[in-house]
């Protein structure tokens, strides 16, 4: 496939969200078409996420969307990474949408904060994944290479 | 593919195609060319020399341009590069005449009739193109790999076709409106004479209209519509381009590229998308992308009604290519 792929699909996602994102998402940047950034609100009176705002790093692979993005939790002073079974600590997610099994080219990159943040808003759990200082010592691939096991898909 | 059975020299044509192919691939151009063209003496009948041939030197032509990748800007091309791109029709031609069914030849074409600026011409050497490619596939081919290509080829020309129209039309309106300019000026001229002449048989009488005041008037009156027919051209031409420029309906886009669809093919779940795009992701993932079910692509079928919409839609609207 010609290298313009993601390229094209990612400026046409640009124009599409310019202005136009749903409630509790908002752009941060998108300066050229391999890692923008996003914020993300839990809207609801979850008193896990309540007055928060988590940021959301995209990585694009010049397949997207063939190949699902990148998507971690970067954090900053007043950036955290929300706590929830599913997210380590370093800001990796556990989501089979993410993964290569779960991903499928319609999601985009609003469809995919829309997920994160109904699964922050279903979660009652203040904790981390198990293991989660573990992994966070000892895990040096990339997200999309591991294989988490997925046990519960409802959270 | 098989090489016809009738030749002159066949084994030293073949030789020399080898030696073309090593040159193509180390990308010297100019080299493959000349040793397609001493493969096509000792054997004029192969039609893959000719695809070759003409693949060799559309590649020369790129070369030589500074910004082959943008297809955005109009690049101005050297009386060397037209004479590639003819010289890539008449191989891409003859190529056809010996192998009907000639996808990469129709692909060639397509690409040296844009590049000339003949959108109408290379449209439909394109779809031809994007025929074959379809046809392979369903054979069990390889043109799995070509169809992305191509269908962005198709795209292009589309565009290319709709502004060639869009400028006739807009210089077409340029006439009115300059037609219309011309009326109005001699209009001005009639009634400033008029005026004269009134002015004139008046004389006698004493109270006479005041005449460089009146044609100051007139003269700013038609001014004022000149102007004012000037101004409805402007806005005119800006609904023609930029007014509409805004809105692409969903029902025409791909969901995997977000591009207008060239070849729309429906799964079962009655969700539509683009041949070439869908095919990508199920050389991935061989699963339907809304429902995650088996998908393969012999489950596809075409969706004619809405690929008539959406060449209708393209045709009235080609800078959806780009939107």
């Amino acid at each position: 496939m010609a290298t313009g792929f993601a390229t094209k699909r990612l400026s046409k996602e640009l124009s599409k969200i310019h202005g136009n994102l749903p409630p509790g998402i908002t752009l941060v940047s998108a300066e050229g078409f391999q890692e923008w950034l996003l914020d993300i609100q839990v809207l609801d009176s979850n008193p896990l996420y309540m007055n928060q705002t988590y940021r959301l790093k995209f990585k694009f692979s010049p397949s997207y969307p063939i190949e699902p993005p990148e998507v971690t939790f970067v954090s900053s002073p007043d950036r955290p990474i929300p706590m929830h079974p599913h997210i380590y600590s370093n800001g990796i997610i556990c989501l089979d949408l993410l993964g290569q099994q779960g991903w499928s080219p319609v999601q985009n990159v609003e469809s995919v904060c829309m997920s994160l943040q109904s699964m922050l808003t279903g979660n009652t759990k203040n904790e981390r994944p198990e293991g989660d200082a573990n992994f966070v010592a000892n895990n040096r691939r990339r997200p999309r290479d591991i294989d988490f096991y997925y046990h519960d898909n409802t959270v | 593919m098989a090489g016809p059975e009738v030749n002159i020299d066949r084994g030293k044509s073949l030789l020399l195609k080898d030696q073309g192919n090593k040159c193509f691939q180390a990308g010297d151009y100019a080299g493959a060319e000349a040793l397609y063209t001493k493969a096509i003496n000792h054997d004029p009948t192969n039609p893959l020399l000719y695809t070759n041939r003409a693949m060799s030197l559309l590649s020369l032509s790129k070369k030589g341009s500074s910004e082959p990748q943008d297809p955005s800007a109009i690049p101005v091309l050297t009386p060397i590069q037209i004479e590639n791109y003819e010289k890539v029709i008449a191989d891409s031609l003859s190529s056809i005449r010996l192998h009907a069914e000639n996808m990469k030849a129709y692909y060639f074409l397509a690409q040296a009739q844009i590049a000339l600026h003949r959108p109408s011409e290379a449209l439909a050497s394109a779809k031809e193109a994007h025929r074959l490619c379809v046809e392979e596939i369903h054979k069990g081919g390889k043109g799995a790999s070509s169809i992305g290509p191509i269908t962005e080829l198709v795209l292009r020309c589309k565009k290319e076709a709709w502004e060639a129209k869009e400028k006739e039309r807009l210089d077409a309106q340029g006439g009115l409106v300059r037609e219309l300019q011309v009326l109005l000026e001699k209009e001005r001229d009639r009634r400033v004479e008029e005026l004269h002449s009134q002015a004139a048989t008046e004389m006698t009488d004493g109270e006479g209209v005041n005449v460089p005041v009146e044609e100051q008037k007139i003269t700013e009156e038609y001014a004022r519509k000149i102007e004012e027919v000037r101004n409805m051209g402007v806005a005119a031409g800006t609904v023609g381009e930029e007014g509409k420029r805004r809105n692409v309906p969903d029902w025409c886009i791909d969901d995997i590229t977000f591009s207008v669809m060239v070849d729309p093919v429906v799964t079962k779940t009655g969700q539509s998308y683009d041949r070439s795009s869908l095919m990508e992701h199920l050389k991935r993932t061989p699963t339907d992308p809304l429902t995650r079910e088996p998908l393969r692509m012999e489950d596809l079928r075409p969706n004619l009604a809405l690929k008539e919409a959406c060449d209708e839609f393209l045709e009235q609207n080609g800078w959806a290519v780009d939107w």
